[in-house]
């Protein structure tokens, strides 16, 4: 079984080099079969690699410690989910991750593409397989999953035991599937060079593509600062780490991608902007997967550090980017400029919003790689952490997050502010009224806070007065305007849903900064503490074994109003002796939306233990606005409008009569 | 020679996927222009929904149809790409299909026999564990011995005969754990209280710490003469600079020890180095069964027969513990049976055959399996 | 305005919030970016009491003192030099004498380092980048031991 997933992914490489060169020939020759060969060869190269992908996944099932990575990374007596889990918890099984959601991505172009012209179908597969040949070879040269011992050990050096927890099972493959959903849209751009036109069908597939890589890339960031959040101890839900910001520059440039491929669509203005940002989007991702996978950071995400890997990558990089940029420069000035528009409009508030986006991509990006470059340079070691991203990050979003509500208001071609303004009037009030609530009446507010309570307020005003407003409230009557409501585009619905889902996101950071207590002391059992009206009592330690470690289990009790336990918390250090480390399991009480959160220290000599707590208010929001985005991008992508495209027989037919009866 | 197969049969399929779109018939493509169209066309009807729902104003409506409209006539303009000289493409196309579908046999067939091991079977850890314990490395004894002890913890036979195992090895706090379960599941005894001093100081480094010595002390007040004991402690005093006292105890433990006792040697090495400040190191406290310079050696090949044979009694044992309560599976009473015949205790063979046929029946299938069975191992049923 | 003048003007306007973000964004790089630094590097390098740094090393060993509540003190070292540094807070989990850490924060006027935070990230095969990079360039600390 092992050595069958290993031949399937060296014949998946073999078939990537074929759909990499041949649907290629067949575009330049005009040659139909030679074209018709990217779809089967994708869909087989798919289904190839998920065989490879499932037969390592059994050897970590099954402990097969003959594989090297299973012996690496997994240990007989792991509970079963975390010896699936661990078949990505490690840099090869990721990496064939990575490629089996490529490929899959790819087959999904080939199933579903049979609506796109068949130059652009053949020359987006043969893009999409030459992405996949560099991956397969750098497996396959550098990284390989299926290298086997012989003699087989009889016991494996455990998973990192940071990576046993069930995040691990949803945030990268989540992370994943947003990084390499840009390939597509990558690809788009890419065939669209190659051709020198971009199809008006093009717009109607990036888009898409960009909502659901958006979506998962907004799920991966979410899930991965709340695993961080409770499983590092520390409380915090984002550090700027250079992974973290990593994963970040995508979602900013996807983000300005989503939109100007709105205005794409619509008027086929931006044609060669969204273009390049396209490329810059998934050369975004490709430098994200570099930085993590060639350990060239100090981070807590960078396990697998090896230079060839790093190097053979960066040739990727290069490759890639440079390759895409160098065609984008020859190319781009055939592209025809699409339709005008004013600046107060529809399209000059996306257009803000892109500058806004992408010069925030760029601040990341300067503070992500700025300390390589100069390190490199100098031999000087700077850190760049959350001071820096304070002073340049939060200035800019600031304005565009004020004029976010405004966007969808405004007309296309032409707006009207002050029109916009008046609908947003009774949302202003609302937001006004919440700072000044938040600035008079909670203790220690600061202005700042006020202002960051209004403006998340603001951002959730603003997202209901958009669905208010089209469908009419207080200028229809209630019958009319639910019939309206109902029978609103589903994009409508995603867009008010996604800004109200970055309120709440805003809402969750501001107040965790603003108004969260920390409490750190030394606790005896039976003492208790009192931290922001809740009182906790220390029970004591207790010690408890887990199936491949050991813990010292820390029981506290929440004390309710009447003086009895109103629930227990228990924070642990976990022992696991394979790789003689010790984590710490923090304690987590949600109530409504905030939590206490509770992490364990060291012992001290006289038995009273290190305790540090916190009072995180609203927190959840953070990650529940994340969620919330989804939600609208899902809903978007629901939109019957992203689901045409197609010369159906019927149409053709009455397609020779449509321009004489226009207007 | 199942991999072969399988493997000719993905680089067949493999191939197809190149072949049959290559040999199907050319289909008559529609031109971009036409996909175009259709956009544009639906992008009208669009337009019309939204006009109708009040979603846009008229005037704005009028404006983005006509737009619209202007898109659609450059249509026309736009289908004008050259095309290369079909005979010379024809040639072109026919060499790139020949390439292709030769390249992927070629580079898959050819670049895993570079890299992959095709003769390695896939060992998943359970089948390693199921095989005929004579086969077994010492490695995966003690894994096997693992496995029985995680099901049933609370064996504290098996965790007895493990200790000493694991301390040979050197996994010094494994040897804890399992001294302190045989301890707390059997009681004490002076050898568990004596192995279990040892193991903290071997997970200490050879240092004899105060958790150590209390062990030991249990042990000598469950049995007085324990050599074990007697000699770390005497150690103990060594490391703490109690030079003195220690050679005292260690001449008083010579007195004592029988002359056959493996620990003399120990204890007269002890005496000897006792003169040299080293002694409080702890590369001397090591007991005499640990040999000289036990670190060095290989775990796996120091462990004796005798302890080999006590680790297979012990999971013989708990197959058959586990066979009383379980009775209903046909192949845990072969491999019992085969193992009573391997460890050369043909009389409890005998006794697991019997009780095994009266479990199924003496008519059944699994009767009749397990007879013949028996009979390819050379044993029968006296029954 | 006639539509060139306009088109410039917003033109203008882009460049303008450009050169404004690329203003800030180095002038943040040079206030707030910390360096990193080892013990030893100290005594050449001056560090003002109050600028925030990194200093990086290994745990001096026998130097842990657990102090009133949740502050502890040890010193850093790279074998050349060490300096004493005091935190309040809970120690990573992998905190350990002898192994490598970074901390952040700056110079108290008494010369002892006083960190808000503490980083410990590595396992037996992996040490802070900064360290081991710092370790080997003082030839302290050899490729053999990072297996």
């Amino acid at each position: 079984m092992v050595e069958t997933g290993h031949f399937a992914l060296v014949l998946a490489f073999a078939l990537s080099l074929v759909q990499m060169t041949v649907p290629l020939f067949g575009s330049r020759l005009n040659n139909q079969r030679l074209m018709a060969v990217g779809g089967p060869v994708a869909v087989t190269g798919f289904a190839l690699t998920a065989l490879s992908f499932a037969a390592l996944a059994s050897a970590y099932a099954n402990s097969d410690f003959s594989v090297a990575s299973v012996w690496e990374n997994s240990h007989s007596l792991q509970p079963m989910i975390y010896k699936i889990t661990g078949t990505w918890g490690n840099h090869e099984g990721s990496m064939l991750l990575w490629v089996l959601i490529l490929t899959f991505f790819g087959a999904l172009v080939a199933a579903f593409g049979s609506n796109l012209p068949a130059t652009l179908r053949a020359n987006v597969l043969a893009v999409q397989g030459s992405i996949g040949a560099a991956f397969f070879l750098f497996i396959l040269a550098t990284s390989n999953p299926f290298i086997r011992l012989n003699p087989a050990p009889i016991e494996g050096r455990d998973l990192n035991p940071v990576l046993q927890d069930l995040g691990l099972a949803i945030h990268p493959p989540l992370l994943y599937l947003g990084y390499v959903g840009f390939s597509i849209c990558f690809s788009f751009s890419v065939a669209a060079l190659i051709e020198g036109r971009i199809d008006a069908s093009w717009a109607r597939w990036v888009r898409p593509w960009t909502l659901v890589a958006w979506m998962f890339l907004t799920g991966g960031i979410a899930m991965g600062s709340y695993w961080a959040y409770y499983e590092l101890g520390w409380g915090g839900f984002w550090f700027w780490d250079p992974v973290e910001n990593a994963s970040f520059m995508p979602w900013l440039a996807g983000t300005a991608l989503l939109h100007s491929a709105i205005v794409m669509e619509k008027r086929s203005a931006l044609k060669i902007w969204t273009l390049l940002l396209a490329i810059l989007t998934f050369s975004l991702s490709l430098l994200g997967t570099f930085l993590v996978r060639s350990g060239v950071l100090t981070s807590v995400h960078a396990f697998a550090t090896d230079p060839t890997r790093g190097v053979f990558i960066l040739c990727i990089l290069t490759l890639f980017i440079g390759g895409s940029l160098a065609l984008f420069a020859l190319r781009a000035s055939r592209l025809t400029a699409g339709g005008l528009f004013h600046p107060i409009s529809r399209e000059g508030a996306l257009v803000l919003n892109n500058l806004f986006l992408t010069t925030a991509t760029a601040t990341v990006l300067v503070g992500t790689l700025y300390p390589l470059a100069l390190e490199a340079l100098t031999g000087d070691k700077i850190s760049v952490g959350a001071p820096f991203f304070d002073l340049t990050f939060g200035p800019l979003m600031l304005p565009l997050l004020a004029i976010v509500p405004f966007g969808p208001l405004l007309a296309w071609k032409r707006g009207d502010v002050f029109a916009a303004s008046q609908r947003l009037m009774a949302a202003f009030a609302v937001a006004l009224a919440a700072m000044l609530v938040a600035g008079l009446f909670i203790d220690g507010a600061s202005v700042f806070a006020a202002l960051g309570i209004g403006l998340a307020v603001w951002l959730v005003a603003g997202a209901l007065t958009d669905l208010a407003v089209k469908s009419g409230v207080g200028s229809v009557a209630p019958a009319v305007m639910f019939r309206r409501f109902a029978g609103l585009p589903r994009s409508v619905f995603g867009t008010a849903l996604a800004h109200l889902g970055l309120g709440l996101t805003l809402l969750g950071i501001v107040a965790t900064l603003s108004f969260g207590t920390e409490k750190i002391l030394s606790m005896r059992a039976g003492e208790t503490v009192e931290l922001s009206g809740h009182t906790l009592r220390f029970v004591g330690l207790y010690p408890a074994q887990g199936p491949n470690y050991s813990e010292d289990r820390g029981r506290f009790e929440l004390i309710g109003a009447d003086g009895n336990a109103a629930g227990e918390i228990t924070s642990a250090k976990r022992f696991f002796p394979v790789r003689q480390m010790t984590t710490t399991e923090s304690g987590i009480r949600t109530l409504w939306f905030s939590q206490l959160y509770l992490s364990l220290g060291d012992e001290n000599k006289d038995g009273s233990v290190v305790v540090r707590l916190w009072w995180k208010p609203l927190v959840t929001l953070i990650w529940g606005g994340g969620l919330v985005m989804m939600a609208g991008a899902a809903m978007s992508l629901m939109d019957r409008r992203l689901r045409v495209g197609a010369p159906s027989r019927r149409r053709k037919q009455a397609s020779a009569v449509a321009p004489a009866t226009l207007p | 020679m199942l991999f072969w197969v399988i493997a000719a049969i993905l680089t067949l399929g493999a191939s197809l996927a190149v072949l049959l779109p290559l040999a199907g018939g050319a289909k008559g493509a529609s031109s971009s222009s036409d996909h175009d169209l259709e956009v544009y066309r639906d992008q009208l009807s669009e337009l019309d929904r939204d006009a109708a729902r009040g979603l846009i104003q008229p005037a704005e409506a009028t404006e983005a149809r006509a737009e619209i409209a202007r898109r659609i006539l450059r249509l026309d303009n736009a289908d004008t790409a050259g095309k290369t000289s079909a005979k010379q493409a024809s040639m072109t196309a026919r060499l790139v299909a020949t390439v292709a579908v030769l390249a992927v046999p070629l580079v898959s067939w050819g670049l895993y026999s570079q890299i992959g091991s095709p003769d390695l079977p896939s060992q998943p850890l359970s089948e390693r564990l199921a095989k005929n314990p004579t086969d077994s490395s010492v490695d995966e004894l003690v894994a096997r011995a693992e496995a029985h002890l995680a099901a049933n913890p609370a064996d504290g036979r098996g965790w007895e005969v493990l200790a000493p195992v694991y301390l040979r090895m050197q996994r010094f706090s494994d040897a804890v754990a399992a001294y302190r379960n045989a301890i707390r599941l059997d009681g004490d005894s002076a050898a568990r209280q004596a192995g279990l001093g040892e193991a903290i100081a071997g997970a200490a480094g050879g240092i004899v710490s105060a958790d150590a010595q209390d062990a030991f002390e249990a042990a000598l007040k469950l049995d007085p003469a324990n050599a074990k004991a007697n000699f770390y402690l005497a150690m103990a005093l060594a490391q703490e600079g109690r030079n003195k006292e220690a050679v005292t105890a260690w001449q008083a433990m010579l007195g004592t020890l029988p002359p056959d006792s493996p620990w003399r040697g120990a204890v007269e090495q002890a005496l000897a180095k006792s003169g040299n400040p080293e002694v409080a190191s702890g590369a001397a406290a090591k007991g005499p069964d640990a040999g000289p310079d036990a670190g060095d050696v290989d775990a796996a090949s120091s462990l004796s027969q005798q302890d080999r044979e006590a680790m297979i009694n012990t999971m013989v044992a708990g197959l058959d513990e586990k066979l009383r309560q379980n009775p209903r599976d046909p192949e845990g009473w072969m491999r019992l049976v085969r193992s009573y015949v391997v460890l050369g205790k043909a009389d409890q063979a005998r006794d697991a055959l019997g009780r095994a046929i009266a479990v199924f029946g003496a008519g059944s299938d699994e009767a009749k399996k397990f007879t013949a069975f028996a009979a390819s191992l050379g044993l029968t049923a006296t029954e | 305005m006639t539509r060139k003048q306009k088109r410039l003007s917003v033109i203008a306007g882009g460049l303008a919030f450009l050169g404004a973000a690329t203003g800030l964004t180095f002038y943040a790089l040079g206030q707030k970016a910390s360096y990193f630094y080892m013990p030893a590097d100290l005594t050449t390098a001056s560090v003002q009491p109050g600028q925030r740094i990194r200093l990086g090393g290994l745990v001096e060993k026998g130097t842990i003192q657990r102090g009133q509540g949740a502050t502890v003190a040890f010193s850093v070292t790279d074998t050349h030099k060490s300096i004493k540094v005091t935190y309040t807070g809970i120690l990573p989990d992998l905190f350990r004498e002898e192994q490598g850490v970074i901390t952040e924060g700056t110079f108290g006027p008494d010369g002892v380092f006083v960190a808000d935070s503490v980083l410990a990230k590595h396992d037996e095969r992996y040490m802070p980048k900064e360290v081991a990079d710092g370790l080997k360039a003082k030839g302290v600390w050899q490729e053999s031991k990072s297996e």
